[in-house]
């Protein structure tokens, strides 16, 4: 089952595949380049060999050098699972079409990829913040977005004061551990 | 491709030549804040139509205990201090604010296995006017601290809030978090805390049990809390 | 007073403040469906379902445009519990990435953990001891039953009834108890590890399972009778919200709620994992897609979870529950996707791993985010206490919706 999904996949799609088909245990994994990834998409969900007509999880990935989109699809007829991957994203500036006119279910896994990444979904009727509040400026699971713990000063603080760490920011050693007398 | 960790982006804060840390990469809050002149219908405190509680506490005539004598007789404890004291305490009425995982275990404490009830506290209000105590059941996320306030300035006195869970006592699990409160005392005078993940019904059946006792001895943060909107500035 | 009044418009003899919004300004709409959804027409306004609410199922704030009592539009707003897992986990190592994933979809904990240890032994090649495997079966469907029986009784409750909830929690911390002598903890088990589960079963846990099965199936029909046959229960939920497999399918439903429109879908049945080739049972579908069908595949469920507890018992095989690993795991680097059937949905982990001890992104997908986009398009044209109804009937958790 696995060899004659890979066989079909590398028949459909070959030249626009940037690596072979991977196959590990029951998942399948193929690799797009940006332009070609609503075409995918598109033919992954019309063609009747393939039909994978359910979209399981859309997702951003921040490499550090680059960004990408990630897409599970399955098929309720057959049973089989694809892993379609998008790379080649700009970190500074991340565009890619939006997979919304195929699944409208998408809408929302693409806001947070927004939110989360700074992905803009070219399409996406609804592109704003969905985790966040609306004024937050960073994107919190980029690879330069920090957490904070009590004695540095990160992105993630943000300008509410309940959001800053405890810890004032000239603090030393001495003063913030309790010394307990005595003891 | 291989997936690597570029070494320009770990997660280590990065030190400035001057020695000072990276700063934050947020810009200031637009939206709202309680320092926005626009926030209460930019009006100052004394002309604004709603905010006579706060005026009313800025004269300091609200301080007196009612129940009690006035002035230097108030050392003395009449009977109706006991009575009222153990009436509010013997039904102290929640309000459902249950945000996470400790609100199941709230929930589970109303229930008939573990009865609150016995302790007169069934009735979870929707409205906070109409509740006594604030149990904060759940992790407090920077969005929510807005409306967990606004609720707890509606309640009327006398109030109190329970810290139910180690979210709310300090951020618990999530302490290194960039959306999470690090314990709700940060943003609110908070009477009693329950520690635990999520803590017991029988552990928030002792909570409550020793919020009467604060109750009946007059102790805690009630007695010498503001009247009035009191949400810290800056928030 | 500076403030300027004008005349109320219900008796004009009465002056009230003529700008009422103190707190908020009015919102700027910053996408298109923003601006379509601020647009008033005639005789439309807001109504705010606020973050504090007994029927919204946790802090889930629902913006509703009505027209007089009916249900214009609907626009949630999410992320007053977002706690920020998933950069969480991107600083913890392996074992410790499992413990954050605990308090997502909080009433069935054991998925959110059985989930990202899938991908996590998936990326290190492990292999689960069998024993190990049936009880993580056994324990997924108890938690399965506990979970269902506390959406009917959530169910009820939003619909105005009190007395289910409080035979539901009866139900559930029975189950509760159970797994509590089992795991330690009552809510937040924390119980599976990468290569089995942290201990083995105990004598406790064995009575009050005994105990329980001896039982269960009576005093759940007598739970159900309770409410199935309630006419105001019934003609509230029948013909409401429907949803078809198409529109389903497209946006992306799965679970129950995919069941309940007439597509069989279940992972234990077309991609199964751990033992659930060998056990037998039944996939309830139904094809209405309304939401009396979508509490009807679920009540449906629990009698199928006891079977297959029944099955689990009678074949559970001896042997070690943990596998052999090191303390420090480097899986090498690539990528897996775990995935199980929840009691809500497909709850799937993608793990990318880069090596080091720490996963380099763990994404976390989870059914109740999918399924809120629905009370939408769901409620148009019904009241607005048939939002409560439709919401309950999809069964978000909102610790998964915000994670």
């Amino acid at each position: 089952m696995d060899r004659r999904l890979a066989a079909l996949l590398q028949e459909k799609f070959g030249e626009r595949l940037l690596t072979p088909v991977r196959q590990r245990y029951d998942e399948s994994e193929i690799r797009v380049a940006l332009a070609d990834a609503t075409d995918t998409l598109r033919v992954l969900h019309d063609d009747p060999a393939l039909r994978f007509e359910m979209l399981i999880d859309l997702c951003g990935v921040d490499t550090g050098g680059e960004m990408q989109v990630v897409y599970h699809l399955s098929s309720s007829t057959s049973g089989d699972w694809l892993r379609v991957i998008v790379p080649g994203l700009d970190r500074t500036a991340p565009r890619i079409a939006s997979a919304t006119f195929m699944w409208p279910g998408a809408e929302w896994m693409e806001r947070e990829a927004y939110d989360m990444f700074g992905i803009i979904f070219e399409g996406n009727r609804d592109l704003r913040r969905i985790y966040m509040p609306d004024d937050y400026r960073s994107f919190p699971l980029r690879k330069d977005f920090y957490l904070a713990d009590d004695a540095s000063r990160s992105p993630a603080a943000g300008v509410r004061n309940m959001e800053r760490a405890g810890t004032p920011a000239d603090a030393t050693a001495a003063t913030v551990l309790r010394k307990s007398p005595g003891v | 491709m291989a997936i690597t960790r570029d070494p320009k982006f770990s997660n280590l804060p990065e030190v400035q030549p001057d020695g000072s840390v990276q700063s934050p990469a947020t810009v200031g809050n637009t939206l709202w804040s309680t320092d926005d002149p626009r926030a209460y219908g930019g009006l100052p405190l004394e002309a604004h139509p709603n905010l006579e509680l706060a005026r009313y506490d800025a004269t300091g005539d609200g301080r007196v205990d009612d129940a009690r004598w006035g002035g230097a007789l108030s050392a003395i404890p009449t009977k109706a201090d006991v009575v009222l004291d153990l009436i509010r305490a013997n039904s102290l009425w929640p309000l459902l604010s249950g945000l996470a995982c400790c609100a199941i275990e709230m929930m589970s404490t109303a229930t008939p296995k573990n009865d609150i009830d016995r302790w007169g506290m069934f009735p979870f209000r929707a409205s906070p006017r109409q509740a006594d105590v604030l149990i904060v059941a759940g992790t407090l996320t920077t969005k929510m601290a807005e409306p967990l306030i606004r609720l707890w300035e509606q309640m009327p006195e006398p109030k109190w809030v329970v810290a139910m869970g180690d979210c709310t006592c300090s951020g618990g699990r999530y302490k290194r978090s960039y959306s999470v409160v690090q314990g709700i005392d940060r943003v609110m005078p908070v009477d009693v805390y329950i520690p635990g993940c999520p803590p017991r019904p029988e552990g928030l059946i002792y909570g409550m049990m020793k919020l009467q006792q604060l109750v009946k001895d007059r102790r805690g943060h009630w007695p010498e809390r503001a009247i009035g909107p009191t949400v810290p500035k800056g928030i | 007073m500076t403030q300027q009044m004008r005349p109320s418009l219900d008796d004009p003899r009465v002056a009230i403040p003529a700008e009422s919004s103190w707190y908020e300004p009015a919102p700027i709409p910053q996408t298109e469906r923003q601006a379509e959804f601020l647009t008033l027409r005639e005789g439309e306004m807001f109504v705010n379902m606020g973050p504090q609410h007994p029927s919204t199922h946790g802090v889930l704030r629902v913006i509703i445009k009505v027209n007089g009592e009916k249900v214009v539009d609907l626009d949630p707003v999410l992320g007053y519990l977002h706690r920020g897992v998933e950069k969480l986990c991107e600083n913890a190592d392996y074992h410790q990435a499992i413990c954050y994933t605990d308090p997502l979809e909080y009433v069935a904990s054991l998925f959110c953990e059985a989930a990202p240890v899938a991908a996590f032994e998936k990326l290190m090649d492990v292999e689960v001891p069998l024993r190990a495997q049936y009880i993580r079966v056994l324990t997924m469907e108890l938690n399965r039953i506990a979970s269902h029986t506390l959406f009917q009784g959530w169910m009820a409750l939003d619909l105005g009834g009190i007395t289910p909830i409080l035979w539901a929690f009866i139900e559930r911390d029975e189950i509760v108890d159970m797994l509590a002598a089992l795991t330690g903890q009552k809510l937040l088990y924390n119980y599976y590890r990468i290569g089995g589960v942290n201990g083995d079963l105990n004598h406790e846990f064995m009575s009050r399972l005994g105990t329980w099965m001896s039982r269960a199936a009576a005093q759940i029909d007598s739970n159900l009778a309770l409410i199935n046959e309630n006419e105001i229960f019934v003609r509230r939920t029948r013909g409401l919200g429907v949803l078809d497999a198409k529109t389903a399918l497209k946006m992306g439903v799965t679970g129950p709620n995919l069941r309940a429109s007439g597509v069989p879908y279940d992972l234990r049945r077309d991609r199964p994992y751990l033992v659930y080739p060998e056990l037998e049972f039944d996939v309830p579908t139904r094809d209405e897609g309304d939401s009396l069908a979508r509490y009807l595949v679920r009540m449906d469920e629990i009698k199928q979870s006891i079977r297959i507890i029944d099955q689990v018992l009678h074949e559970m095989p001896d042997g070690p529950v943990m596998a052999k690993l090191p303390r420090l795991l480097r899986p090498r680097p690539g990528r897996a996707f775990g995935a199980v059937e929840g009691p809500r949905g497909v709850y799937g982990t993608y793990a990318i791993s880069d090596g080091t001890d720490q996963p380099f992104r763990m994404r976390i997908h989870d059914p109740s985010f999918v399924h809120l986009q629905l009370v939408g398009p769901l409620t148009k044209g019904n009241l607005i206490a048939d939002t409560m109804a439709v919401m309950a009937s999809l069964d978000p958790v909102m610790g998964g919706v915000d994670k």
